[in-house]
C-alpha cells in the first residue's frame, strides 16, 4: 500500500474505489471496518449475522462507489448508513428479532482501550461523548431511539411494546433527537 | 388538519429507520413540497447519524476482510481485463439455493474449446425477432431447458432479459462476454444471478459497435478472465 495512497481523503479514495482500483478500497475497508462490524454486531447480536452484514455492505460499496456523493456527508456516515440499513434489512430476516441482543460471546477484541493514533484518539473521544449524551435523554426517549436505530422497530410495533400511542411514540423520538443533536453540539463532537 | 400538521413529529421516526415501507414513501412525497420537513429531517439527521460512534468497538476478524478482498481484488482483474467496455460491477441480485450444474459441464477439459464451438452454435439460432423503432430484440439461444432470454438493443444500451432460468450452480455466478469476429470472448464485469422467479434483467456494458454476439457463462465468484465453461446463453447481433 503506497503512502500516497494513504495520504488521501476518504471522498478522494472513493473516486479512486469509482474506477475499479482494489488498494483504494482496502484503504476504505482499514478506516470504517471497525465501525462498521461494532454497528452490524450491536444490531445484528452475532457473529455471524454481524460478519455476513459487513460483508454484503462492503462489496455493495464496492459495487455502488458511484453513488457517493460528497455533498451528502463523510464516507464513514455514509458507510454506516449502508451498514446500518443492511443489519436491519438482516434482522427482521432473521428469525432472532425477540432474542437478539448483543452479548459478548464469541467476541474477544472488546477494544476498551488501546488508543493508538490521533484519529483513535478523536473518536474514542466522539464515542464517549455520544454516549453521555444518550445517557443524558429522559429513559422513555432514549428507549424508543433505541429501539428503533438498533432494534429495527418500527414507531407502530414500538407504540405496541410500550403501550402507548403512536403519536407520543414519534413526538418521544423527534424530540430525544433534538436533544441529542443539541448535546452534540456542545460536546463539539464531528457530525456528518 | 394541513398536509404538514399530519406529518408533525415524522421527521425523527423517519430518520430513526422507524417507518414502514407505505408511510416511508408517503412521507418522501409529502417533504418534496414542504421545506420545513426537509430542514427538520436535515437536523435530526445528524444525530441519528451520530449514534453509531456510540457501540462498544469489536476488532472485525481479519478473515472477513480476506474474504472481501478476494472478491474485489478478482472484480478489480477482471474490470481491467475488460478496460474500456468495462462499467462498474452490478450488485448480483439475491440469490436462491442452486441447482446442480450438469456433470460433463462441470469438467475443466471442456473448457474454451468447448465454448467457442458452442456460441457457434448458438449465435446460429440467433433469430431478429423484431424491431421497433429505435428497439430491436434478438432471441438469444440458451441451454437452459424451459428459459425464455431476450437481447433487446436501442442504439445506446442493451440489455439482457432472462426468464425461468435456473441459477448458477452454488459458487459460481453468471458472467456477460462479448464476442468480436476473430477474436476470443472478452470479460465483462457484469456478474449477475436471476431471482426466486428466474427472471434478470442484465445492463450489457460498452458499446456494441462491431459485437458478434453477446455470451453468459457461468463462473467462479468474482468473475474469470476467460471463460471456464461453454456459455448457457448466445445471443448473435451481427
Amino acid at each position: 500500500m503506497s503512502d500516497h495512497l494513504r495520504a488521501l481523503a476518504d471522498e478522494d479514495l472513493m473516486q479512486l474505489v469509482q474506477r475499479g482500483q482494489a488498494p483504494a478500497f482496502d484503504l476504505i475497508y482499514e478506516r470504517h471496518a471497525q465501525a462498521a462490524f461494532s454497528l452490524a454486531y450491536r444490531i445484528a447480536g452475532t457473529r455471524n449475522l454481524a460478519e455476513d452484514v459487513v460483508q454484503e455492505a462492503f462489496l455493495s460499496i464496492w459495487r455502488a462507489g458511484g453513488r457517493y456523493e460528497r455533498a451528502r456527508g463523510s464516507v464513514r456516515t455514509w458507510v454506516l448508513g449502508i451498514v446500518h440499513h443492511r443489519a436491519i434489512d438482516a434482522l427482521r430476516r432473521s428469525a432472532v428479532h425477540e432474542t437478539r441482543r448483543a452479548s459478548d460471546e464469541g467476541i474477544a477484541e472488546r477494544l476498551e482501550g488501546g488508543v493508538r493514533t490521533d484519529v483513535e484518539a478523536a473518536r474514542h473521544e466522539e464515542a464517549e461523548t455520544v454516549r453521555a449524551a444518550i445517557e443524558q435523554l429522559p429513559a422513555d426517549q432514549s428507549r424508543v431511539i433505541e429501539l428503533a436505530y438498533f432494534g429495527g422497530f418500527t414507531h407502530t410495533e414500538i407504540a405496541e411494546l410500550l403501550d402507548a400511542p403512536v403519536g407520543t411514540i414519534k413526538g418521544r423520538m423527534r424530540l430525544g433527537l433534538m436533544k441529542l443533536r443539541s448535546a452534540l453540539e456542545g460536546g463539539q463532537v464531528s457530525l456528518g | 388538519m394541513s398536509a404538514h400538521e399530519q406529518w408533525a413529529d415524522t421527521a425523527g421516526a423517519y430518520v430513526l429507520g422507524a417507518l414502514d415501507d407505505r408511510e416511508r414513501e408517503a412521507f418522501e412525497t409529502h417533504m418534496a413540497g414542504c421545506a420545513a420537513c426537509r430542514r427538520e429531517v436535515e437536523q435530526l439527521r445528524v444525530a441519528a447519524d451520530a449514534l453509531p460512534a456510540g457501540v462498544p468497538q469489536f476488532a472485525p476478524p481479519p478473515e472477513l476482510k480476506d474474504r472481501i478482498m478476494a472478491i474485489v481484488n478478482a472484480e478489480a482483474e477482471l474490470l481491467a481485463a475488460a478496460g474500456d467496455q468495462a462499467d462498474r460491477p452490478p450488485a448480483p441480485a439475491p440469490r436462491r439455493a442452486r441447482r446442480p450444474v450438469l456433470a460433463w459441464l462441470a469438467r475443466p477439459a471442456v473448457a474454451l474449446a468447448c465454448a467457442l464451438a458452442l456460441i457457434v452454435a448458438g449465435v446460429g439460432a440467433g433469430v431478429l425477432l423484431r424491431g421497433d423503432g429505435d428497439m430491436h430484440t434478438v432471441v438469444a439461444d440458451t441451454q437452459a431447458p424451459g428459459a425464455q432470454v431476450e437481447l433487446r438493443m436501442s442504439d445506446d444500451s442493451a440489455t439482457l432479459v432472462a426468464r425461468h432460468m435456473p441459477p448458477p450452480p452454488s459458487g459460481r455466478i453468471y458472467q456477460v462476454w462479448l464476442k468480436r469476429p476473430g477474436r476470443d470472448p472478452q470479460p465483462t464485469s457484469v456478474l449477475w444471478s436471476v431471482d426466486a422467479a428466474g427472471s434478470a434483467d442484465v445492463a450489457v456494458p460498452g458499446a456494441m459497435e462491431g459485437v458478434e454476439s453477446v455470451l453468459v457463462t457461468d463462473e467462479p465468484e468474482g468473475g474469470s478472465r476467460t471463460p471456464t465453461k461453454p456459455p448457457v446463453i448466445s445471443a448473435r447481433i451481427a
